[in-house]
């Protein structure tokens, strides 16, 4: 090839001015690399053609410049915060070099990091918030299961005092009537009232008792002031004396207050008597153990 | 034009691409201050709009910064590899569709009013490497036109002008030859 043929060719203004072809840029540069006239030309070529651009010139606006340093320190903020990202994420750079990531891998291995560590941070408010909604509970249920407690003694106390309180009222309504159907028994002036008397037979001589007996209808109804606590297996039994011969009126235990005791029914009687008998009665009197005694 | 001594830092060509390539923002602002007004004036003999030009250079600038790392001062002088980005880029936005549409807008706005949009675009057939090719025969600045500043192949400029392709290749040639020595 002759080089001054090659040079005058157009070829060195056509590769500068970027209007050969591949193939020919290809052979150019290899002339250029292998005939230093070559590259001597294109040397010359692209000092007139850049001295020939400075006469002339158009000027571009005055924010251009302004606009492209933003855009490119944009571009260094970003490589910035790609290396300080790396760094602040504690990661030695010999670690990062062994495990052979480019600076994107640790900037993504750093990002996962900072959602792992958010994922962790969530969890532990959850499981935070679950231990003490969890503690809350238990204190609760404690003090609610105390309260039940307290509440259900106190309830049960109340249904014992109310069921004692009917109870009680219960015994005072037929002490009531007792009293009521007693005094009208004394009022009553068919009621023969008959009072009997400690005999020298009876260990407590204070000892009295009244018999009511209705002369109309013949009933007889006993009131016991005092007597003599009976011995288990024993029983108080009273007696109407009928033309000198004893008659049973019917046995009796002893009871608090006035109550009025119904006896049998006896249609004569000249006095009454009361005796200490076995448990169950006896058909006769037994004379020692007559305790009060009293004439109608 | 005297530029006071000492204020503005001064770089030979490999000094300036060391510090480019190491992101030095006054290496860049150093280039830009030297070399936006060469590059704007081939930009604005491509594309007739102004405010698309200026666009177009932002982004050459921009370009130019993140690719500086892929020039290889082998194939040829800064200055060249900025004006080959320069160029292709303006051709590129001058056969984009956004533009064609724009332009036809704006062709049809200046059939009813006079002036307007007109007045946005400047006289560039006096300036640069244009008054230069003001010099060449009329048929080979044709060719050169639509080689050089609308970007067409041989092949496809053989096809609009008809004529062989071998001519189209013979006169480009010769174009050039004599902007070489225009040039000098």
């Amino acid at each position: 090839v002759n080089i001054g043929e090659y040079i005058s060719s157009g070829i060195v203004e056509s590769y500068v001015l970027g209007l050969a072809d591949e193939t020919e840029r290809k052979e150019f540069e290899e002339m250029c690399a292998a005939h230093p006239k070559v590259r001597a030309a294109r040397d010359s070529f692209e000092i007139s053609l850049e001295e020939n651009a400075k006469f002339g010139q158009l000027q571009p606006r005055a924010n251009v410049k302004s606009k492209i340093f933003s855009a490119i320190e944009m571009d260094l903020s970003t490589v910035q915060s790609q290396l300080s990202s790396g760094n602040n994420g504690g990661i030695p750079p010999v670690i990062r070099n062994e495990s052979g990531s480019s600076s994107g891998g640790a900037n993504e291995r750093s990002s996962a990091a900072v959602v792992r560590m958010k994922t962790y941070k969530w969890q532990s408010l959850i499981a935070a918030a679950a231990v003490v909604l969890l503690v809350l509970s238990t204190a609760l249920n404690f003090y609610f299961f105390n309260q039940y407690k307290r509440y259900y003694s106190e309830y049960q106390s109340l249904v014992t005092a109310q069921t004692e309180l009917a109870a009680h009222n219960q015994v005072m309504e037929t002490r009531l009537l007792e009293y009521e159907k007693a005094v009208d028994m004394m009022k009553d002036p068919g009621m023969a009232m008959v009072k009997m008397s400690a005999t020298s037979n009876n260990p407590d001589p204070t000892s009295a008792t009244m018999v009511f007996w209705d002369t109309a209808s013949k009933d007889v109804y006993l009131a016991v002031s005092k007597l003599p606590k009976p011995a288990t297996g024993e029983q108080y039994q009273l007696w109407a004396l009928v033309d000198g011969k004893p008659v049973d009126a019917g046995v009796f235990d002893m009871k608090d207050g006035p109550g009025m005791m119904k006896m049998k029914n006896i249609p004569k009687a000249q006095a009454f008597a009361i005796t200490l008998e076995k448990r169950g009665g006896s058909p006769t009197p037994t004379m020692e153990k007559l305790y009060v005694m009293g004439k109608v | 034009l005297g530029k006071p001594l000492g204020t503005i830092a001064t770089y030979t060509e490999h000094e300036l691409v060391t510090l480019l390539k190491s992101r030095d923002t006054r290496a860049f602002s150093y280039l830009y201050d030297n070399y936006s007004g060469s590059l704007y004036t081939v930009i604005a003999q491509i594309i007739d709009d102004i405010e698309v030009a200026n666009d177009v250079l932002q982004e050459v600038f921009i370009n130019i910064w993140r690719k500086i790392e892929s020039y290889d001062p082998m194939k040829g002088r800064l200055f060249t590899w900025m004006l080959n980005i320069a160029r292709n880029a303006s051709i590129d936005t001058v056969r984009s569709k956004s533009y064609q549409n724009s332009q036809k807008n704006l062709a049809i706005s200046d059939s009813n009013e006079t002036g307007g949009a007109q007045a946005e675009q400047v006289n560039i057939d006096n300036i640069g490497f244009r008054k230069v090719l003001e010099r060449l025969k009329k048929e080979q600045r044709v060719l050169i036109d639509l080689a050089y500043f609308k970007g067409y192949t041989h092949e496809e400029i053989a096809e609009i002008e008809d004529i062989p392709l071998g001519t189209v290749k013979t006169r480009i040639r010769n174009a050039l030859m004599q902007l070489r020595e225009y040039l000098k």
